[in-house]
């Protein structure tokens, strides 16, 4: 076992941080693959629309996963890939977005439009990124600076409705199908990361 | 959904000459996932109406109960003609994207009425108010 000071070094380590946005960028690298081998079905933009929203998903719980994370292994190192982890939630929501607008509805604003209000989970996706976007815009150090810390903290308390939002877009999308089991997964795993905080608050 | 799966058909629905009884699929023998040994193909209707694995055919004197119509009425009716005009209330109808038609940058294309048999069936609907009767 490694002590605690030496996995702090490997944690602080300055090639760390590269290496994890290379990490980040595989399953985009993997879909693009397989999107250029043919290999995404007979159905390729709808295979891309999810695949895109299922790691947006995986990213939210890996950011909210950062904190308990920190507190049970006493490792305050790890809050050094929270940015990364949240600002690649934003990115891989986006090209979920953006596939969504480009591939499924050709660009055409006025049908995107109809759909919202048609299908309420398209709307509770859409309010997710939205919210999401004043995250992203106040992610970088002059940002907090500007803010101060405390409101900046406060600010970025939106990602616990981005999260209830999310679940709210995959249980609507899968409910279609009556298809819950992933939906519970990841329901589960949300929940546990925010319970978590919740215990811990009302313990101190 | 209960269980068998029933489907109905008007009997001048069921003697036009584009309903099928299908044993076959591109020349060969029906593969089991296509409904093997027999189906019903019905193409202007929703696809669910092409009933797979017929065990059973009935001759009623009233409207027969069918399976989707019976687990959702307000979404599924009897006739469930292709209707580019008449949405699904959870979503529209009105355009189609064709599997195998191009991938990921395949255009959708605007869903035709009776997915296109139009001349051929439509004067089975003449009259009836297709909103209601969906």
């Amino acid at each position: 076992m490694l002590s605690m000071h030496k996995k702090t070094q490997v944690l602080m380590h300055p090639a760390t941080k590269p290496l994890f946005f290379f990490i980040c960028l595989v399953p985009l690298a993997w879909l693009v693959y397989r999107l250029a081998a043919d290999q995404l079905g007979a159905n390729p933009s709808e295979a891309l629309i999810r695949s895109l929203g299922i790691w947006a998903l995986r990213f939210l719980c890996l950011t909210l996963a950062i904190t308990p994370l920190r507190y049970m292994t006493k490792q305050a190192a790890w809050v050094r890939f929270r940015r990364m982890l949240g600002v690649f939630t934003f990115f891989y929501a986006s090209l979920h977005f953006l596939s969504y607008v480009g591939f499924d509805q050709e660009w055409l604003w006025a049908d995107i439009w109809r759909d919202i209000l048609k299908r309420p989970f398209i709307l509770v996706g859409t309010l997710s990124l939205f919210l999401m976007l004043p995250l992203a815009l106040t992610s970088f150090n002059r940002a907090i600076k500007a803010l101060g810390g405390q409101r900046w903290q406060r600010l970025h308390r939106l990602v616990y409705g981005v999260a209830l939002l999310t679940l709210l877009h995959f249980f609507w999308m899968r409910a279609g199908k009556q298809n819950f089991l992933e939906v519970g997964i990841y329901g589960a795993v949300i929940a546990v990361l925010l319970l978590y905080r919740l215990l811990r608050r009302l313990r101190q | 959904l209960a269980w068998p799966y029933l489907e109905g058909l008007r009997l001048d629905e069921a003697n036009h000459p584009l309903t099928l009884l299908a044993f076959g699929l591109y020349g060969q023998v029906l593969p089991n996932q296509n409904g093997a040994p027999l189906r019903l193909v019905v193409p202007w209707k929703y696809g669910f109406k092409s009933a797979k694995s017929i065990v059973k055919i009935r001759f009623t004197d009233k409207l027969p109960a069918t399976s989707w119509n019976v687990s959702a009425p307000s979404e599924y009716g009897f006739f469930a003609n292709v209707n580019p005009s008449v949405d699904h209330p959870r979503w529209s109808q009105a355009k189609e994207r064709r599997i195998g038609e191009g991938g990921l940058f395949a255009k959708k294309r605007a869903t035709l009425m009776f997915n296109g048999y139009e001349p051929q069936v439509g004067q089975l609907y003449a009259g009836m108010d297709l909103q209601k009767f969906y």
